[in-house]
């Protein structure tokens, strides 16, 4: 525990707790949000279970909507490009539900600390609680629609295998867990100040979707436009999930370029996080 | 032991959809709400809580009075560290409960008997913890097969007696509570208020707000007076709404 000396008003010895650094409260204000795992937790399940009350397939409408739009899209697509079924429906498939997890998140972390104004306003619990129940609601959707992944081990086998390193999914998704977590909480308070970054984003991630190799693989770009992929910091998270989900292990590049992403996001987040906490209640 | 402490707090809240320039006369004092100023960055500003310093020790029981707009609302915010002062310091020791707004958190779509799981865990209590009072909160509830049913179905006494059942079963050291009984009936609202009672008796300090002059003689010790945004008074119940009354005479 620190003490801030630059307290305009003089401290007395009657207060045993002495003021905790804003750096104490920040990270706090994580630990916090992480033993409260529970009430996130429930939230997140609660939302998906409430979006599809009383409907027969409950949750599973996101698996079924899901396998409706991206069967479709590989089928069309396949043939569109001229590329063979079995190198392009698997690729496409595990692509969208790649690019679906990081988009839904994106979409969601921005608007956090908006949409639960009322809640943040009435009970205090930790801010990062908020985001971790977005990133865990947009996991379990996740799940569902891994699914679709099912019938294309089956029918397309020889490019699309179920093997070991299909198990190296569980720490890329951990690693989108923690980039969802901090850059969310990041997002989410640049949009709570500042009301035009809800639609900017939102308008962005439509534009990245054409950029990002989900409908194209970039080996069919020309050497000298490859900058496109490589400098898109959503492509190697894209493909973190869409190599395990096809029994591939992702390149060693990949896996550095997002690791280093990583880390520049947390510390990013947490400085920021650290000089605004308090205000945030104040921008809603 | 618990205890609050607040050194020369100030709560302001920026305006920002709102240019500075529509306020051509210089920002009146307004007979409600805190004074609206202008920071240097030319922004609006409303400072709802202007330089409080009280302590309040184990034991106290204080009662907040003032008009609509005084800050008591925003006060009890503070305590509960919702808000954080934007300057001075506040210090609290002992876990809070507040009972400020019922209805949060209480899900429509679910049923009474999941509204108690669902608001009970928003409120940090564990699933064993809420096992363990689930017949007491059904039973004081007074809803009965009610229970089993969507909450939309409900009428807005049912809803409080929901709510009420759910936030009133956790004991805390340090107990805020804003004016909360709208729209209870007879029956309940003296049920509620026995229920009050022995929370109230055993927390270890109380703040509450309320418009009833009897509720805060009752059970009361201590009240503080605010008017926009600064304690005109901090001491003896029975004075404070004296001073309370004359000011509004």
């Amino acid at each position: 525990m620190q003490t801030e000396s630059i307290l305009e008003i003089p401290q007395e010895k009657s207060i045993s707790s002495p003021k905790k650094s804003n750096k104490t409260l920040a990270f706090y204000d994580f630990k916090d949000g992480l033993i409260k795992w529970r009430i996130w937790f429930l939230l997140a399940y609660q939302d998906i279970r409430l979006r599809y009350r009383r409907s027969i397939l409950g949750p599973f409408w996101l698996t079924l909507s899901m396998a409706i739009t991206v069967y479709s899209m590989g089928f069309l697509y396949g043939h569109l490009f001229h590329i063979e079924l079995k190198d392009y429906f698997p690729y496409l498939v595990a692509g969208m539900l790649a690019w679906s997890l990081i988009s839904m998140s994106l979409n969601d972390l921005t608007d956090t600390f908006i949409s639960y104004e009322s809640l943040l306003k009435e009970i205090k619990l930790p801010y990062t609680l908020h985001i971790q129940r977005i990133a865990v609601r947009n996991m379990l959707i996740f799940f569902h629609n891994m699914i679709v992944m099912l019938p294309i081990y089956v029918l397309f086998h020889e490019s699309a295998h179920l093997n070991v390193h299909t198990l190296f999914l569980l720490p890329c998704l951990f690693l989108i867990y923690i980039n969802a977590v901090f850059f969310g909480l990041l997002l989410a308070m640049i949009a709570a100040r500042y009301r035009d970054i809800s639609q900017l984003i939102k308008n962005l991630i439509q534009v990245v979707f054409f950029i990002t190799p989900v409908m194209w693989n970039p080996s069919v770009l020309p050497a000298n436009k490859l900058f496109f992929v490589w400098g898109n910091p959503i492509y190697p998270f894209v493909e973190m999930i869409r190599a395990p989900l096809l029994g591939n292990l992702p390149a060693f590049s990949i896996i550095a370029t997002s690791l280093g992403i990583t880390v520049l996001t947390i510390i990013f987040s947490f400085i920021i996080f650290t000089r605004y906490r308090s205000r945030i209640i104040y921008w809603l | 032991m618990a205890r609050i402490e607040l050194h020369n707090v100030s709560v302001e809240f920026p305006i920002y959809n709102l240019s500075a320039r529509s306020f051509k006369k210089n920002f009146i004092r307004l007979a409600t709400g805190g004074s609206v100023v202008k920071n240097d960055a030319h922004q609006v500003m409303i400072k709802a809580l202007n330089h409080l310093t009280f302590s309040i020790q184990h034991g106290d029981r204080v009662g907040l009075i003032g008009h609509n707009g005084a800050g008591k609302s925003t006060l009890l915010k503070l305590l509960a560290g919702i808000y954080e002062p934007t300057a001075g310091h506040i210090s609290t020791e002992g876990k809070i409960n507040s009972l400020l707004n019922l209805m949060i958190g209480i899900e429509s779509e679910h049923t009474g008997y999941e509204n108690i799981y669902l608001r009970g865990t928003l409120l940090g209590l564990s699933r064993d913890e809420i096992h363990q009072q689930i017949d007491e909160i059904m039973a004081f509830t007074g809803l009965g097969d009610y229970l089993h049913m969507p909450t939309r179905t409900y009428s807005k006494g049912m809803l409080l007696r929901l709510a009420f059942a759910i936030s009133v079963n956790i004991k805390p050291e340090i107990l805020l509570i804003d004016e909360i009984f709208g729209a209870g009936d007879a029956s309940f609202i003296q049920q509620a208020q026995d229920k009050m009672v022995s929370l109230l008796k055993e927390s270890s300090i109380v703040v509450m707000a309320n418009h009833s002059d009897k509720l805060i003689e009752d059970f009361c010790n201590k009240a503080i007076l605010l008017e926009g945004g600064q304690i005109k008074y901090f001491g003896n119940t029975k004075d404070a709404l004296l001073q309370y009354h004359q000011q509004k005479g």
